[in-house]
């Protein structure tokens, strides 16, 4: 479960590359099409992957009313 | 009956094996008197009320709350005859008892630990923004634990939430949660937090967060440790200790970790705000290209207006120049053999007329 969250993390993080990329020197309007619909399609992926989410809860069996 | 004759060591021996019968453990209530420690390890005090008074004996370690002098408490203890004939009580535990009695000790813990630099804010670690792995320490049982689940799963998702149950009052309470502190803190792959979280209760319930092992076992945690323990009022040194600190477990599980619709929100803004920006490049370049144009255009027409200047010129020394503009000045132009007797031809403006060459002379 935790690997799918990193994997939203580093989605969060390439979007963020992505929108900083248009505010870079680096931006050009041929390629800024592309890129936005890349940001779409990871912006949707990011949605889809947290709402989805489920966490893992465990009681550890360990009892700790006395001394182990 | 004959009377039983014994020793003075077997009788206080049998004494004490009848009051061991008898009273294994009571519970007594009364106000402290003559409170001493000796050796920093045996404490001594007498507990009375107005009807009567008795000698109380215990081990410093087993004082988990401080008390002085005038202080309600109540003390689980066994009743012993001493070798010197003393009747005594070997306490296992003392716990403030009324309100202000909790407060007082409440206050006297704090401002030790204070001194120690226990809640020092320079102690204090951040969170991760967002946990992988967290530890819970709780009763699943209590109501705070089930508030913290619910808003941690509808908040997010992908956690690994490993979960210690403990109690969460009583006198056993501290002693639980500070085990339950070391498992995670002994643990081969550590959590990134632990969560220690109760929901509301009386003063004395929720006195187990004042416990002196336990506020020390939570502030030497290896983990950064978030605790929200009872309702927004309450403040327990558990909470001080924290490296963060939660005002209810509802609260706890808003501090862990974020809100996957205000992260899905921020993801759908970020993207929005990328066609305004596209616009502006677009904007900003058409008025550059626009700009251009319109300098192109003014420096054509101020290069065409200098070359009109010299043609205008030109054309006005051409005119001058022209024959019959000297002609109509009054001049004339004179064509033919220029020697005596020669026939010559006379142009003025208006006529053109011929003439013979009477002399010629040089200039």
């Amino acid at each position: 479960m935790s690997k799918e969250n990193k994997s939203i993390q580093d989605n969060i993080v390439a979007l963020s590359e992505l929108v900083a990329w248009f505010d870079s020197e680096d931006f050009s309007l041929e390629v800024a099409i592309d890129k936005f619909k890349e940001a779409e399609a990871l912006a949707e992926k990011i949605e889809s992957d947290l709402t989805a989410l489920k966490n893992d809860i465990q009681v550890v069996k360990q009892k700790f009313d006395s001394e182990a | 009956m004959e009377n039983i004759r014994l020793s003075v060591s077997d009788f206080i021996a049998v004494t004490n094996q009848t009051l061991e019968y008898t009273y294994p453990s009571v519970e007594v209530e009364g106000e402290v008197a003559s409170f001493k420690v000796n050796q920093g390890k045996f404490v001594f005090f007498d507990l009375k009320d107005a009807g009567g008074s008795i000698g109380c004996f215990m081990m410093v370690f087993q004082l988990r709350v401080p008390i002085e002098d005038g202080m309600k408490v109540i003390v689980t203890a066994s009743p012993k005859l001493t070798q010197w004939g003393k009747f005594s009580l070997t306490v296992k535990a003392v716990r403030p008892s009324g309100e202000g009695a909790l407060k007082k000790s409440f206050e006297l813990l704090k401002e030790k630990l204070d001194k120690e630099g226990l809640f020092a804010e320079d102690r204090k670690r951040s969170l991760p923004g967002v946990p992988e792995h967290v530890a819970v320490i709780s009763s699943t049982q209590s109501a705070g634990y089930a508030d913290f689940v619910k808003i941690v799963n509808d908040r997010f998702g992908g956690l690994q939430i490993d979960v210690a149950h403990v109690q969460v009052q009583g006198a056993d309470a501290p002693d639980q949660i500070i085990r339950a502190l070391q498992y995670f803190n002994s643990r081969d792959v550590l959590p990134q937090v632990i969560v220690i979280i109760r929901g509301g209760g009386s003063a004395d319930d929720l006195s187990a967060f004042n416990d002196e092992q336990l506020v020390r076992a939570i502030a030497g945690s290896r983990v950064p440790t978030l605790v929200g323990v009872g309702h927004e009022i309450d403040e327990s040194l558990a909470d001080l200790a924290a490296d963060v600190r939660a005002a209810t477990p509802s609260n706890a599980a808003q501090i862990l970790v974020p809100d996957r619709a205000e992260v899905i929100r921020a993801v759908r803004y970020q993207v929005r705000s990328l066609l305004p920006r596209v616009e502006n490049v677009i904007d900003q370049q058409s008025n550059i290209v626009r700009t251009s144009l319109a300098g192109a255009i003014e420096k054509t027409i101020e290069k065409t207006s200098i070359l009109e200047d010299r043609l205008k010129n030109l054309r006005s020394v051409l005119i001058q120049l022209d024959p019959h503009t000297v002609l109509m000045r009054g001049y004339a132009l004179v064509r033919g053999l220029t020697e005596v007797g020669g026939i010559i031809e006379v142009e003025t403006n208006h006529v053109i007329m011929k003439a013979e060459v009477k002399d010629v002379k040089r200039k």
